[in-house]
């Protein structure tokens, strides 16, 4: 309803309701007789051009509301599952482990391998536990009927995915940071607060990584049409990013004399690589092996950051696009 | 004649070379129950997709409260909607299920609690609210959905075999909120439903699906009296029956008669059943019961006429301004 329907019809309702004492199915029909309902004008609106620039705020106004909503169901569902919980602990392990299997005896001198490897091992870390919480959103929302549920409220498709999207990228992200002040914590005590910048920029080019990936697995998710395909396409994803993607440019940049636009478009091409890159190039070490070739290409951090921008919202673009076909 | 709720004329969509609605034209008025029945396939999933601006029709007209299906959202804030697989995320409350349902759906924020609470009560899920969704039975899922169709004072009800999987209980409940919406507010009701004497007992027209086409259309009571088919009598005389028996047996229409003690049992054409109730009143009868066939009847005879015969009964008709379902 528009918002200009719902006002005299809740003031209505409002007395019905007040007046109201059997609580039973006759109570509630005299609720919504005593509503009354809107008469259908949107032909008339629609006849002056300023009726349709108040109807297009009306509905974007609408979208965002509803992705709102959406959203804030999602993250309430992720935090009962434990989704939250599971990241903090998965992340507090990750970064308290790494502190210290770099040693107890972190320091200024040593500080910048740790940090390093924050890169090299979270490139493994962060894409799964993206991946993870996003591979069922659609499909698996689609397999237990609540899809159908919320398609059949008014809202927009657009809103479903982008609140799911949402939704679980705060419970995700929020995970992250948590998990992640407790290995910072650890590391501050150790290698003294100068190290905080460095470390909260490691963090949050993590969670930009983990939103990428998470886009992408609600993009698979929307694609599927089993949950168990949409587990393995997330899998695939993982696979690919992670491990192959990168030995195929370590082998093409060992075989061929590549341009380094090649070097710089493969980091582009993956979001694994661009928080790799986004981590060692803030972190005062020497990277060898694929991180090295990777750091050394021609992309000023704009564009990193840019990249990674367009890995979340392409896939989640994507995956609206895949839920307007999908017969739900 | 006020706009109709819901109108399809001459509705068609394909899907590839699928066929789902050939032609399909119904209307529903305001306050108007409807019953919707055909088999699996008949194009029935489509036409709710049409309704709730899912779809839009290849070709023809379908409104829902003045709007197009191109409308979308706009429809759906008129429309309660329950699907046949509703399902809820099972770690919230069915009152938390509700109040987002309700805050979808704009109900004004100083009035939501009271609301959701009132449609909770309603179908009979206020002891349970708080609990979590994914602890509710399948008849207490179906309330819920049904719960979130009613939260947004919908103009058009639109209800997917709503009582798949309740109790006799909980079917009975169901019908005596559908009874209070269809008899005190101006609510259009479509129900699709596999359950014909639900159809029979919560509708006030029923229309049969089939091959995506209306293949027939009306009022309950005339579309079984339409059928030509068998009326049984089952009567209880204070005497022997052995004469009013032969009598009977013998009168034009009666294809068959039983004799169990006193009792009788007459099957019959319609127009003979005036004539074996003189009959056995003459004779003394003490109690006597008359069986009409159901819209199960009219369902196997359409169903028997194949969708051949549909036409004229639907998309024809209604391009010449006929009569619709």
């Amino acid at each position: 309803m528009t918002t200009g329907d719902t006002a005299p019809r809740d003031a209505d309702e409002q007395t019905a309701a007040d007046t109201a004492t059997d609580g039973g199915a006759t109570a509630f029909a005299d609720e919504l007789a005593a509503g009354g309902h809107a008469d259908a004008d949107v032909d008339t609106a629609a006849d002056s051009a300023g009726a349709t620039v108040t109807a297009t705020r009306s509905a974007l106004r609408q979208t965002v509301r509803g992705t709102v909503e959406v959203a804030a169901r999602e993250y309430r569902v992720a935090v009962r599952r434990r989704w939250a919980i599971g990241v903090a602990v998965l992340f507090a392990l990750f970064s308290t482990a790494l502190v210290f299997l770099g040693g107890s005896d972190v320091g200024p001198q040593r500080v910048g391998a740790v940090l390093a490897s924050f890169a090299q091992v979270g490139v493994y870390v962060v894409p799964l536990a993206a991946l993870a919480a996003g591979y069922d959103a659609i499909v698996g929302a689609d397999e237990s009927g609540s899809l159908e549920m919320l398609l059949a409220l008014p809202l927009s498709n657009t809103a479903v995915v982008v609140g799911k999207f949402l939704g679980r990228a705060v419970a995700v992200g929020g995970g992250m940071l948590v998990g992640f002040a407790v290995g910072g914590a650890l590391l501050v005590r150790y290698a003294g607060v100068g190290v905080i910048g460095t470390y909260a920029w490691i963090t949050l080019a993590a969670v930009a990584a983990a939103m990428a990936f998470l886009g992408v697995s609600v993009l698979a998710s929307a694609l599927a049409t089993e949950k168990t395909r949409a587990l393995g396409a997330a899998l695939a994803a993982w696979v690919w990013f992670v491990l192959v993607h990168d030995l195929v440019v370590l082998g093409a940049v060992a075989s061929f004399d590549l341009p380094q636009w090649v070097v710089g478009a493969a980091v582009l091409a993956n979001p694994a690589d661009l928080f790799r890159v986004l981590v060692l190039r803030v972190v005062p070490t020497t990277a060898g092996g694929i991180a090295g070739v990777l750091t050394a290409a021609d992309l000023t951090m704009t564009m990193l950051l840019g990249a990674l921008a367009v890995w979340v919202v392409v896939p989640v673009a994507g995956a609206v696009l895949a839920l307007n076909r999908r017969s739900v | 004649m006020s706009d109709p709720t819901i109108n399809v004329r001459n509705a068609r969509k394909s899907y590839g070379t699928v066929t789902a609605l050939d032609g399909a034209s119904l209307r529903v008025d305001r306050g108007e129950t409807l019953g919707l029945v055909g088999r699996n396939g008949a194009g029935k999933t489509t036409l709710f997709k049409l309704l709730v601006g899912h779809e839009t029709p290849d070709a023809g007209d379908v409104t829902v409260a003045g709007l197009s299906p191109e409308a979308g959202t706009a429809l759906r804030e008129r429309v309660g909607y329950l699907p046949e697989s509703a399902g809820f995320p099972p770690s919230l409350t069915g009152r938390e299920v509700l109040s987002f349902h309700a805050r979808v759906r704009e109900v004004a924020k100083d009035n939501r609690a009271r609301r959701v609470e009132r449609v909770l009560r309603t179908v009979g899920l206020a002891d349970a609210a708080d609990r979590a969704v994914g602890g509710y039975s399948n008849g207490m899922n179906r309330r819920l959905g049904l719960a979130t169709a009613l939260v947004g004072d919908p103009e058009v009800l639109l209800l997917d075999e709503p009582t798949a999987g309740l109790d006799p209980a909980g079917v009975a409940d169901f019908h005596a909120v559908v009874d209070a919406l269809a008899t005190e507010t101006d609510v259009s009701i479509l129900v699709t439903s596999h359950v014909l004497p639900e159809i029979e007992r919560l509708c006030d027209r029923v229309a049969v699906l089939e091959g995506g086409t209306i293949s027939v259309a009306g009022g309950v009571d005339d579309l079984r009296q339409s059928v030509a088919e068998t009326v049984s009598v089952d009567a209880t005389l204070a005497s022997d029956p052995t004469d009013v028996a032969a009598d009977i047996r013998d009168r034009a229409g009666v294809e068959s008669l039983e004799v169990d003690g006193h009792r009788l049992r007459v099957e019959c054409t319609r127009d003979a059943t005036f004539d074996v109730l003189d009959d056995l009143r003459a004779a003394g009868v003490e109690t006597f019961e008359v069986t009409e066939p159901g819209l199960d009847a009219v369902f196997r005879e359409q169903i028997a006429a194949g969708p051949a015969s549909h036409d004229s009964a639907s998309g024809d008709a209604a391009a010449d301004g006929g009569e619709r379902a």
